[in-house]
């Protein structure tokens, strides 16, 4: 179990295939300083690096330059899994976050054992599945009730929930969220982004949370970032986020990326 | 009939460990390893070389194993070697490589190992003897039958208990989900192994028992095995269900005893023993295109 960290970006550069009709340069020098218990929210249209960032910052890829410090250590040459024993992630798909054959008490018990090396003891103990219980229950959908359920007995919405819980049950030093409200229902959708606010908070975890969702990102967190083509374009505290309205973002939008803004349908969606 | 159930018994039990060997590659690691083809002549020839030298069949055993272990451990790294990036978990190139260039390695190894292309084991201690010895009964029949399932249920309650341990549910969560397990910061290279290794230990184990029990090993015995062991799998699923882990350990051991028994009955029916394997390779193919069959009537 660690502490949230601080988290340090310094001239961060991706380009993917580099040197051929297909480059791309997906973040052209990123800087950021996000202090630990920090809550960040990321927007920006399609395409604008936002999540290409978190991939970044998870390890997912190696950078093509720049550096990533965690709570001062510089991880940029560490390799991902190693990375991702203090970093907790959520992705757009429910079904990236949990292990569909195997059982619910079997995936959160690999979600306890993150941050250290997994020995040849019993997976599933009664000690941890207290531990289970007690995290599946404020969840609020019976699932304390079903550790022994295959994961694929879930709906998108409990697992995407049992996703956001295996990612923070070991206090991890960060957490990432890619757009992981964007495939579920609405309702549903709402319902996990309260959990999110409510562990976030009070657990103070230093967190970048990308949406395409304007309205969510101005009711959540306690920053705010604008990306567009690889660049912050914006960059705003907690005070000037809660005078903002979404037509004010999008204003904000205009002035900063400074060409015809092209009515980006999921960028309105709120 | 009797002798046949027998038969098959005896040989289903032999071959029941490379069986199990293919579950977890094939079902639990989502890997489909074809090294097995080389790691049963392996563990055969190992055994047989050791015994033949004058070695405890004991050693014997074991060092087959041992053989197999490092077998499966190769195609594991070469497979490390072979896939070009991350993520790429349903990318079955670069596994299905790996374990064809082992095997077609393990040719020659084999070769090597025994010196010529079949070592007889007639007129030597055997494994079997030796434990014969120890009950002071001999060791043929219903006797070599109880040591065999004896061994078969030792294992299936190690891999039960290990599949269940730390490790066992990440090595599961590597065929299960690599991106979680490895966003959960285990290194699925590492676990990919450890299970190659164990699964190519399995089947050597039934390389080494099988030279023993039908007296000698030969360098063309491994031919088709990932297809037996493929049909054991699947019988085992589709007849006695798959309702947990420690429940499809079972059944696939039950799979290898019933596809011996039909191999046994269709010897009697007058088969031909050469046409065997284009009758598996039939038989597994009907098995694993049901779903998708069944899933087309359906639509229409």
């Amino acid at each position: 179990m660690s502490a949230p960290d601080d988290l340090t970006i310094r001239g961060l550069r991706k380009v993917f295939f580099p040197g051929t009709a297909n480059e791309v340069v997906a973040l052209d020098g990123i800087d950021l300083e996000v202090p630990a218990g920090q809550f960040v929210t990321i927007i920006g249209s399609n395409g604008s690096g936002k999540s290409t960032l978190l991939n970044a910052v998870g390890g997912t890829f190696p950078l093509t330059a720049g550096s990533v410090l965690l709570g001062g250590r510089d991880v940029t040459k560490q390799a991902e899994h190693v990375r991702s024993r203090s970093i907790g992630r959520v992705f757009q798909d429910p079904r990236a976050g949990t292990a569909p054959s195997m059982t619910i008490e079997e995936n959160l018990a690999m979600s306890l054992l993150r941050s250290r090396r997994s020995g040849l003891g019993m997976g599933v103990t009664n000690k941890r599945r207290e531990v289970m219980r007690t995290q599946l229950s404020r969840l609020g959908m019976g699932l304390e009730g079903r550790l022994k359920a295959g994961v694929n007995k879930l709906s998108g919405g409990q697992r995407q929930a049992m996703s956001l819980l295996m990612a923070t049950i070991a206090e991890p030093s960060l957490l990432l969220l890619d757009e992981h409200t964007a495939a579920l229902d609405p309702k549903v959708a709402a319902t996990i982004m309260e959990l999110t606010g409510e562990i976030v908070t009070e657990r103070r975890l230093t967190t970048l949370m990308v949406t395409h969702n304007m309205e969510l990102a101005l009711r959540y967190g306690d920053r705010l970032i604008m990306m567009h083509a690889g660049h912050v374009v914006l960059d705003i505290g907690s005070e000037q986020k809660q005078a903002l309205a979404v037509p004010d973002l999008i204003e904000k939008f205009h002035e900063v990326a400074g060409e015809a803004f092209a009515v980006d349908r999921m960028l309105l969606d709120t | 009939m009797d002798v046949i159930i027998q038969g098959a018994l005896e040989q289903g039990l032999v071959y029941c460990f490379m069986v199990l060997g293919v579950f977890i590659t094939f079902r639990v690691l989502d890997f489909p390893d074809l090294t097995v083809d080389g790691s049963l002549p392996l563990g055969a020839a190992v055994t047989a070389a050791l015994i033949v030298n004058g070695h405890s069949p004991l050693v014997a055993t074991a060092a087959g194993v041992g053989a197999g272990i490092c077998a499966g451990t190769v195609t594991g790294f070469l497979h490390v070697l072979l896939k070009s990036g991350e993520s790429e978990s349903a990318n079955y190139g670069p596994k299905l490589l790996a374990g064809i260039l082992t095997m077609t390695a393990l040719y020659t190894v084999n070769l090597r190992i025994m010196g010529r292309s079949n070592t007889p084991l007639l007129g030597v201690e055997v494994i079997f003897d030796k434990l014969g010895a120890v009950f002071s009964v001999s060791m043929i029949g219903w006797n070599l039958i109880l040591a065999v399932a004896a061994l078969a249920i030792v294992v299936k309650y190690f891999l039960d208990w290990l599949l269940h341990t730390e490790f066992g549910l990440t090595l599961q969560a590597t065929g299960d989900n690599e991106q979680m397990i490895r966003a959960l910061g285990t290194n699925t290279n590492f676990t990919r192994i450890v299970g190659l290794a164990l699964a190519n230990g399995l089947v050597a184990l039934s390389g080494s028992l099988v030279a023993q029990q039908q007296g000698f090993a030969d360098v063309g015995m491994g031919i088709g095995t990932i297809v037996a062991g493929l049909a054991g799998v699947i019988m085992g699923e589709v007849l006695f269900g798959v309702r947990s882990i420690s429940w499809v350990l079972f059944s696939v051991i039950g799979g290898s005893i019933v596809y011996r028994l039909l191999i046994a009955i269709s010897l009697r029916l007058g088969i031909a023993p050469t046409d065997l394997k284009l009758l598996t390779a039939v038989l597994v193919v009907i098995a694993l295109s049901v779903p998708t069959v069944r899933k087309k009537v359906v639509r229409q």
